[in-house]
């Protein structure tokens, strides 16, 4: 009998493998990992996590909308008045959004021709930096220095402070109304001449950054290492939670473990501060490997867009992050040891811990929204809370009661992870269970006992 | 520490009227031990008999403090159970075919680990270890760690493991099941040795030989009861059969009946007071 027709009906090689790959899928739709990571992520969990990110980012939009900013306007006589109604609101013009107040300002005159020329580079940018930093009520967050106010200046520039929020909110909404108010002074201006408004060259606006190299750098990395942080510290914790729990389940070392002659409490204990030491240790080396390769990596990156900002770790800053990372990393082991527990088997503890170091990992990328920070609110929203103090600390820009709330919170939340966790292992359906435990089990033995 | 004013009347091991339910998603409330009572007195070997699923294994982690009892009454060396589980595990050693070894360890710090979290230390704890290794041959294998070892030396460690504090009372759940014959027959030889050296021994198993030649009495259970427990003598007496095997059979089919018969009266009543 020839290869494929074993029987009366002859099976094609394809016909044969569209039947296996039917019996695979019902094998595999009848698995829970694969269930759960085909259907209920995707429709599901995935889409609730992206909204809450983007509420996040509409908070944050809300927030930067709603904040006040003065904006220093450089201007010649004739045109600043002109300039002053174009750039600058009252509150009472914008109810949904923060109003722009303006303030004249007026650069020290050039005494010589060749300071003149000097004047158009770095001493105007000097002097703007050194406008943007005096501080004080009346302080502008951007200036804005018009064509022909300032000896050489030929086009509009902003100029800003990168690495500050608030300036860079003053520089949006200035380049804003400086594109509205040129668009109209083109359509006036040829209005005047009896042509069409695209025969006249565009005013050009230009951005400048007054912001050093390194602060540059410093910010890059303080929007980068608090998430880097998190992400380290979830992954450190993951492989230890998992092996500790249902990876003992698997090895048949779990009754052995609960025969040790002590406190179940303290075998709890003791595995949650393994994994926390495992999150510590892996985070503090991905650091130290960070600080050898990715400075130097970052530098070249910098260099190779154009820019040329100066990026350093700052070991000082870093160490100042120890206590809350510490913290952190005792809140993310408990969880990941609890949920862990419900496992049967090291891999279904990997498939059961795969969304939950999603749910540390996406909040933690709000310390990559530029407009979010510590306050007094945030400080009590958990990781979130953590990424941000991580951020403030690492800038220097760190206000002591929302730093403090953010301990405080930590800590509770720490604890309540670890009761969290101690609970549920103490349960013997979980201690031994020869199957992984579904989420409507975990609610019934998290519920409080009626009898 | 709780100690019972008259637990048993001296036993190693009492346990009276001890229940277990679990709640099971697919099967509901599982009743898998209905009221086990036992006593075991130190010297002694008793043998818990019965098929697999009988409740055999449950009743041990009960007493071992693995698993609470849901009711009655378990106390090991005078120490309740329920009241102070700490002190019952340091009091025994238990072995089953889940108490598996730390594959990463070596036996040498196996031993090390649970003589050191049973309170020794220093000199003693060392010597302990040395014991240990000496009395069950471990020399050879005790620094490699448990993942490499054979199932013999595997099982040879973790005898070493559940004895390296000396307790009083030693629980072992189908201790030969797996095992070669080599193997088998070192753990008879060891249960053996408890019982010389004074120590009480509990232990379940399906094998019958290994009850008739061990144990100075036997318990059968059966659907998670105590059918009956005696010398053989006296399982013999109450059956009138002679060998192991069809006094375990008669047994069971006793409690059969009599299950048919309750079953049978519990609906009799039940439609006299539909009507």
């Amino acid at each position: 009998m020839a290869e494929g027709t074993l029987g009366p009906v002859s099976l094609s090689v394809f016909g044969a493998a569209l039947k296996v790959a039917a019996k695979e899928l019902l094998e595999s739709f009848r698995d829970r990992q694969t269930l759960l990571y085909t259907f209920v992520l995707p429709v599901c969990m995935y889409p609730a996590l992206f909204w809450v990110m983007v509420q996040g980012v509409l908070v944050v939009q809300g927030q930067k909308n709603a904040r006040d900013v003065t904006v220093g306007i450089v201007a010649e006589d004739s045109t600043f008045e002109e300039a002053r109604l174009a750039l600058g609101t009252e509150d009472d013009e914008e109810p949904s959004g923060g109003a722009v107040a303006t303030v004249r300002l007026t650069p020290e005159p050039a005494a010589d021709e060749a300071e003149r020329q000097a004047q158009m580079q770095a001493q105007m940018q000097a002097q703007m930096q050194a406008l943007l930093e005096q501080g004080g009520d009346d302080a502008p967050d951007a200036i804005v220095v018009l064509p022909g106010a300032v000896a050489g200046t030929e086009v509009a520039r902003v100029y800003f402070d990168s690495t500050n929020s608030r300036s860079e909110i003053a520089r949006e909404r200035a380049l804003v109304s400086l594109a509205s108010w040129a668009d109209d002074l083109r359509t006036k201006a040829a209005d005047e001449r009896g042509i069409d408004p695209e025969a006249l060259d565009p005013i050009v606006v230009r951005s400048n950054s007054v912001a050093e190299k390194k602060d540059e750098g410093a910010l890059l990395l303080s929007l980068m290492l608090p998430m880097l942080l998190v992400i380290m510290s979830v992954l450190g914790a993951f492989f230890p939670a998992v092996d500790l729990t249902a990876g003992e389940k698997e090895r048949g070392t779990a009754e052995t473990t609960m025969l040790l002659p002590v406190p179940r409490t303290a075998v709890h204990l003791g595995k949650i501060l393994a994994v926390s030491t495992s999150a510590m240790i892996a985070t503090a080396l991905n650091l130290l490997a960070l600080g050898l390769s990715a400075g130097h990596l970052l530098d070249q990156l910098s260099g190779a867009s154009g820019g040329s900002m100066v990026v350093q770790l700052p070991v000082g800053a870093l160490m100042s992050v120890l206590p809350l990372a510490v913290l952190f990393a005792f809140f993310v082991s408990a969880m990941l040891t609890g949920v862990a527990s419900l496992a049967a088997s090291f891999k279904e503890g990997q498939a059961l811990l795969g969304p939950v170091q999603m749910v540390f990992i996406l909040p933690a990328m709000a310390a990559t929204l530029p407009g979010l920070t510590l306050n007094t609110t945030t400080a009590w929203i958990p990781v979130v809370n953590v990424a941000l103090a991580f951020r403030a600390m690492l800038v220097g820009d760190v206000q002591a009661l929302p730093l403090a709330i953010c301990a405080l919170a930590l800590f509770g939340a720490a604890l309540l992870a670890i009761w969290f966790s101690i609970r549920l292992r103490s349960n013997e359906q979980v201690a031994l269970a020869g199957e992984t435990l579904s989420l409507g089990k975990l609610f019934s033995l998290l519920a409080p006992s009626k009898s | 520490m709780t100690e019972s004013t008259n637990p048993g009347h001296g036993a190693a091991i009492f346990a009276d009227g001890l229940k277990k339910t679990f709640r099971d998603p697919q099967r509901g409330v599982v009743e898998a031990v209905r009221g086990v009572d036992l006593d075991c007195q130190p010297g002694e070997i008793y043998g818990l008999l019965g098929p697999n699923g009988a409740g055999k294994t449950t009743t041990l982690r009960m007493l071992s403090t693995i698993l609470a009892p849901t009711s009655g009454r378990a106390v090991i060396d005078g120490i309740d159970v329920a009241k102070d589980p700490l002190e019952v595990r340091r009091r025994i050693g238990f072995l089953s075919g889940s108490t598996g070894l730390y594959p990463r360890l070596t036996g040498r710090e196996t031993l090390r680990y649970f003589g050191k979290l049973h309170g020794l230390e220093g000199d003693a704890l060392e010597a302990s270890i040395q014991r240990a290794i000496e009395d069950f041959d471990l020399s050879k294998f005790a620094d490699g760690r448990c993942e490499t070892l054979s199932t013999g030396q595997k099982q040879r460690v973790s005898i070493a493991r559940a004895v390296v504090h000396d307790p009083p009372v030693l629980i072992l759940d189908e201790p030969t099941t797996g095992l070669d014959i080599m193997a088998s027959s070192d753990m008879i030889k060891f249960i053996e040795s408890r019982r010389e050296a004074g120590r009480c021994v509990l232990f379940s198993t399906h094998i019958l030989s290994e009850a008739e030649r061990l144990c100075d009495r036997i318990g059968v259970v059966y659907s998670g009861r105590m059918l009956a427990h005696g010398t053989l003598d006296e399982l013999r007496a109450d059956t009138g059969k002679e060998w192991l095997e069809d006094v375990f059979l008669a047994l069971v089919q006793r409690a059969d009946a009599e299950a048919v018969v309750t079953a049978a009266g519990a609906s009799a009543s039940s439609g006299e007071s539909d009507a």
